[in-house]
């Protein structure tokens, strides 16, 4: 340890020297714990070893099975002691060991004596060491003792029991929840720690009944809890029923009066508990919140970090739901901002980033500039991401937030941190094209002193795709044919492709391309030299201005039409030999994911890391996979394919969802097929379609799978013929048939006899929404204004009763199927109007817009004006149409 | 559920560490960034004066006593709030046993004692008792004083 330049103080000096465990050692203080053996026992000798033993396993120090069962044989040994320090350190030591099942009989009986002691201590602690060793089986045998110690009337007796039953709870809940009557005479204890330890165990037996738990609440809610812990607890409960009663009426809330009077609490953290509940009501009004966030407000300004970082966090994630009920503590807040914890600054500057509006952006920025210097990089990146959603809120303001992330992304930082940057600047400029070129250009100059491979060949990647398509491209080729120059072999290698495709979007650019590429051939790197003869060779036009092929651009372009997990399968099985790889041979069935993942819900593309070419490219392979299969090859261009719909329940034992693929005069649905038994091989498998409930729709052909082992999914398809470019919607009925052949799940061999079978799968639908797809419109004022009102159509219509604003908005997105813009599929809570922006192209390379106001009529009855403006007079009135059918 | 309790003198060395239902794989990661933690923000920092910090959805109060930083992690229930009274209770349990805010080595001294503190204070990750006085007595086998 480096002295200071302090006096020197003596005394110090030997504390640091004489450490009690100095040169501990294992081994030794094992032999030491043969103590534990002597016949006359030394009490202060045996707690120091044990002493030795705990600090060795604080100390992450694990002792070997036969270590562990010596040890806790020798401390069973002590319990003939009668000293009652040594005591209390055998009961911990026991704990530490946690023995296992076979050595735990040997201390049971004596646990079992100290349980029924006359000395109330010996009995808590017995308790304890007994429920954290116990099984089922013992636990059956003192279950009668624990009863008792539950209402037994020293305080430390009962806590134990009940705390000891919190945790036999996961293990055997069954015995636990016969301990409810004794538990509930324990919620009435006089002692604040017992009521508060009831309170949590009587609410975790009983958590599964409303019923019961809501007369827990009722009856605590008017009597007297003791002590602010078992109040917080109630308040937790409270807002429970409240939630689960589902009532949103205003006014009347039930138990919203106890919560209100809870603000009122001596203690802090009663009053942080209500106001928390009350912040995340459902559907909380600004009445309602008005208290809660005064005593935040109040705490903002509190000399406790703790307490500042409370209030700061809670009126963080109010400001996600009610930005205007937080602007009052803004001033608070912006004082915050230079905090010494960096934690609360953080919060604060995030918290502000929501709430302010456009005009304070500048101010705001000025001020959080201040603040990167000196923050953690963890800190940098939630900032960065505030600084993302602001700018899509208020694109107007890009220049300013743009010229923020540029100049952080001078700064020094993690990878991390670089990575939120960066594709902070790929979302902006995807979303907001005014942001394009300067974006470009911020990344340009990153990566010319980037010191992180990933992000400049991600980057590289981006600049190939979307530099050409500037208005002058040519100024981006210094800053990538300097990669050529300066960098890694990975970054060369990824220069050279972008060089490529700016070659072949750019006819004018070429002959300077092939210059640059040709110097690549005698780079020292195998990759760099390969790219640059394979793009040389593809380009064509021996560097003259000529176009470029299609196929090369799709080439360059288009995406690999293979899931890189079978190519990886098949590169790894593939042993070197005469005859070549074939590409062709690597399957193209997409493995569906575990069902498990199917359930999460999906994830908004980030930046880089998930580019805008993640949808598209399901989109790509799905346009390959059918291509790929000759019978659908005069359907013509797909216009749009659905997201999967399950058609099983989860966990059965085929399972198989659709994908609708809408072409303009066709449907096909694509069934995915995954047979989940093992024993088990399908073949000849096929949807039989009963489209009766679908008249426009004709079958034309129905394509079936060979086979479909265990675990492996496959595709059949069934193809509909329809009127040409009318968006015809009916319902279709499925049933999956198959031959089933036994296999033996040891040979892997398969019978020869199989047997014909049928699974009922769900319904299918085509809606109105399948003809249209989602694309958004950044600016969508400038794009109502520019399409006109030519082919506008308005009209109003009553939606009925709803359940909510905000549900009603988003039954109207779903059945149109289009794109909210501009986040206004978003309805702030208790609003009683709204309106919504939408966008898409409907069948046929149709834009339309529509703009939709909602209004809440009377006490649930929901009306809406919709003006929709197409570049077709027949689609808008075919949008009316859906809504007024739908 | 309060994930970690765990101690560390001013060089960042681990005095006791407790850790519930947080794989052993992680525990190191854990130990490592509490460490750091402290490193970068408790010098100066008055005696119990609390820090709060979170990373991801859990928390972290910790504190410095003496010669020794006092870290506890919680989740969910055992939020900044929570996990301040936790730390409250250790801390006066500390302070109580070793009669004034430890040295190293009066803390080293006083292990055992601190050891068992701990163990009327946490129970397999829930709280247990909250008075340092009752503490004071429980750790010696006696029933407490307003029993």
């Amino acid at each position: 340890m480096a002295q200071p330049l302090v006096k020197k103080d003596d005394d110090r000096d030997d504390e640091a020297e004489y450490s009690p465990f100095l040169g501990i050692e294992k081994g030794a203080v094992l032999q030491e714990a043969r103590v534990f053996n002597d016949p006359q026992l030394d009490p202060r000798r045996c707690s120091q070893v044990i002493t030795k033993l705990l600090y060795l396993l604080n100390q992450g120090e694990s002792f070997t099975k036969v270590e562990a069962t010596e040890v806790f044989f020798a401390v069973t040994k002590l319990f003939q002691s009668r000293d009652i320090g040594l005591r209390r350190m055998v009961y911990l030591m026991i704990k530490e060991l946690s023995p296992s099942a076979d050595e735990v009989i040997i201390v049971t009986s004596s646990l079992m004596k100290d349980m029924n002691s006359k000395t109330d201590m010996y009995r808590a602690n017995a308790i304890r060491v007994l429920c954290r060793i116990t099984d089922g089986t013992l636990l059956t045998q003192i279950e009668r003792y624990l009863k008792q110690a539950i209402v037994d009337k020293n305080p430390v007796v009962a806590s134990a029991a009940l705390v000891s039953g919190i945790h036999l709870l996961q293990t055997n809940p069954e015995i636990v929840k016969r301990w409810s009557n004794e538990v509930q005479e324990a919620v009435q204890s006089r002692a604040a720690l017992v009521q508060f330890h009831a309170l949590a165990l009587l609410h975790q037996i009983r958590q599964n009944d409303r019923l019961a738990v809501s007369k827990l609440v009722t009856s605590l809610t008017r009597g007297t809890v003791r002590s602010p812990l078992a109040q917080c607890l109630l308040i937790r409960y409270t807002s429970q029923v409240i939630r689960e009663s589902g009532s949103t009426q205003t006014g009347d809330r039930p138990f919203y009066d106890f919560l209100e009077g809870c603000l009122r609490h001596k203690a802090e953290m009663v009053i942080f508990e209500a106001a928390r509940a009350i912040t995340e009501l459902n559907g909380v009004t600004s009445r309602e919140l008005t208290p809660a966030i005064t005593v935040l407000q109040l705490f903002l300004s509190s000399s406790k970090p703790v307490l500042r970082f409370a209030a700061v966090r809670t009126l963080n994630k109010v400001a996600m739901t009610h930005p205007m009920a937080v602007t009052n503590c803004n001033i608070d807040m912006e004082s915050l901002i230079s905090d010494q914890n960096r934690s609360i600054a953080t919060l604060a500057i995030t918290t502000l980033l929501k709430t302010g509006n456009e005009s304070s952006v500048d101010r705001l920025m000025k001020q959080i500039t201040n603040f990167m210097s000196d923050i953690a990089d963890e800190f940098k990146i939630v900032v960065v991401e505030a600084i993302r959603s602001l700018c899509l809120k208020f694109p107007l303001k890009y220049r300013s937030l743009m010229n923020f992330l540029s100049n952080i992304l001078r700064e020094e930082g993690g990878f991390e941190y670089k990575k939120a940057i960066v594709d902070s600047i790929v979302i902006l400029i995807r979303d907001i094209p005014d942001a394009k070129e300067s974006g470009l250009l911020h990344l340009c100059e990153f990566i010319e002193d980037c010191e992180f491979t990933y992000l400049s060949t991600q980057i590289l990647h981006f600049l190939g795709i979307e530099g050409p398509k500037t208005s002058d491209p040519s100024k981006y080729i210094r800053y990538i044919y300097n990669r050529v120059h300066l960098e890694n072999a990975t970054v060369r290698a990824s220069a050279v492709s972008t060089l490529a495709k700016f070659g072949a979007l750019v006819d004018s650019l070429k002959p300077r391309i092939f210059v640059l590429l040709r110097r690549c051939l005698f780079d020292s790197d195998d990759e760099v030299r390969d790219r640059a003869t394979l793009y040389i060779n593809t380009l064509g036009g021996d560097g003259s201005v000529v176009e470029t092929d299609k196929d090369v651009k799709d080439f360059l372009f288009g995406s690999l039409d293979l899931p890189l997990v079978n190519l990886e399968t098949s590169l790894k099985t593939y042993e070197p030999s005469e005859e070549p790889f074939d590409i062709n041979s690597v399957p193209k069935e997409i493995k569906s994911q575990p069902l498990a993942e199917k359930k999460a819900p999906g994830k908004k593309p980030t930046g880089l890391g998930a580019p805008p070419a993640a949808p598209l490219s399901t989109v790509d392979a799905y346009e390959k996979l059918l291509s790929s299969i000759p019978e659908f090859a005069n359907f013509g261009k797909l216009f749009k394919s659905s997201a999967p719909v399950e058609l099983t329940e989860a966990e059965t034992e085929y399972s198989v969802n659709a994908v609708k693929h809408i072409f303009d005069s066709n449907v096909v649905f694509q069934y995915n097929c995954t047979n989940t038994i093992p024993d088990q091989l399908l073949e000849n498998v096929t949807v039989i379609v009963d489209s009766s409930e679908a008249e426009e729709f004709a079958e034309v052909l129905s394509k079936p799978m060979r086979s479909l082992p265990y675990d492996t999914p496959g595709q059949t398809f069934v193809a509909f013929e329809k009127p040409e470019g009318v968006p015809a919607v009916g319902k279709f009925s499925n049933m999956l048939k198959f031959i089933v052949k036994e296999v033996d799940p040891t040979t892997g061999e398969t019978e020869d006899d199989g047997v014909e079978d049928e699974y009922q799968l769900e319904d299918l639908e085509v809606v109105a929404a399948d003809y249209m797809l989602k694309v958004g419109v950044s600016n969508f004022r400038n794009a109502w204004e520019s399409m006109g009102d030519d082919f506008e159509r308005v009209d109003e219509y009553g939606l009925g009763p709803r359940e909510s604003l905000a549900e009603a908005v988003n039954a109207v997105i779903n059945l149109l199927g289009m794109q909210p813009c501009e986040g206004t599929e978003a309805v702030p809570n208790n609003s009683r109007s709204h309106t919504c922006l939408l966008s898409g192209v409907y069948i046929g390379n149709v834009r339309v817009l529509a703009r939709i106001s909602f209004g809440v009529d009377g006490p649930k009855d929901v009306a809406m004006k919709l003006a929709v403006r197409s570049e077709d007079e027949g689609v808008s009135d075919a949008i009316h149409e859906i809504v007024a059918s739908g | 559920m309060i994930l970690a309790v765990v101690f560390a003198n001013s060089v960042g060395n681990i005095l006791v560490e407790r850790f519930n239902g947080v794989p052993a794989e992680e525990r190191l990661h854990w130990r490592s960034f509490l460490v750091k933690l402290g490193a970068d923000n408790l010098k100066g920092v008055k005696n119990e004066e609390l820090l709060v910090a979170c990373h991801k959805s859990v928390y972290i109060v910790y504190t410095i006593l003496g010669d020794v930083s006092i870290y506890v992690v919680g989740k969910d229930e055992y939020d900044e709030l929570a996990l301040s009274e936790v730390i409250f209770v250790i801390t006066s349990a500390v302070k109580d046993v070793c009669g004034k805010p430890p040295t190293e080595r009066l803390f080293l001294d006083k292990y055992g004692r601190i050891c068992l503190c701990l163990d009327e204070i946490v129970w397999k990750g829930y709280l247990e008792n909250t008075e340092k006085d009752r503490i004071r007595r429980l750790i010696r086998l006696k029933p407490p004083a307003e029993f």
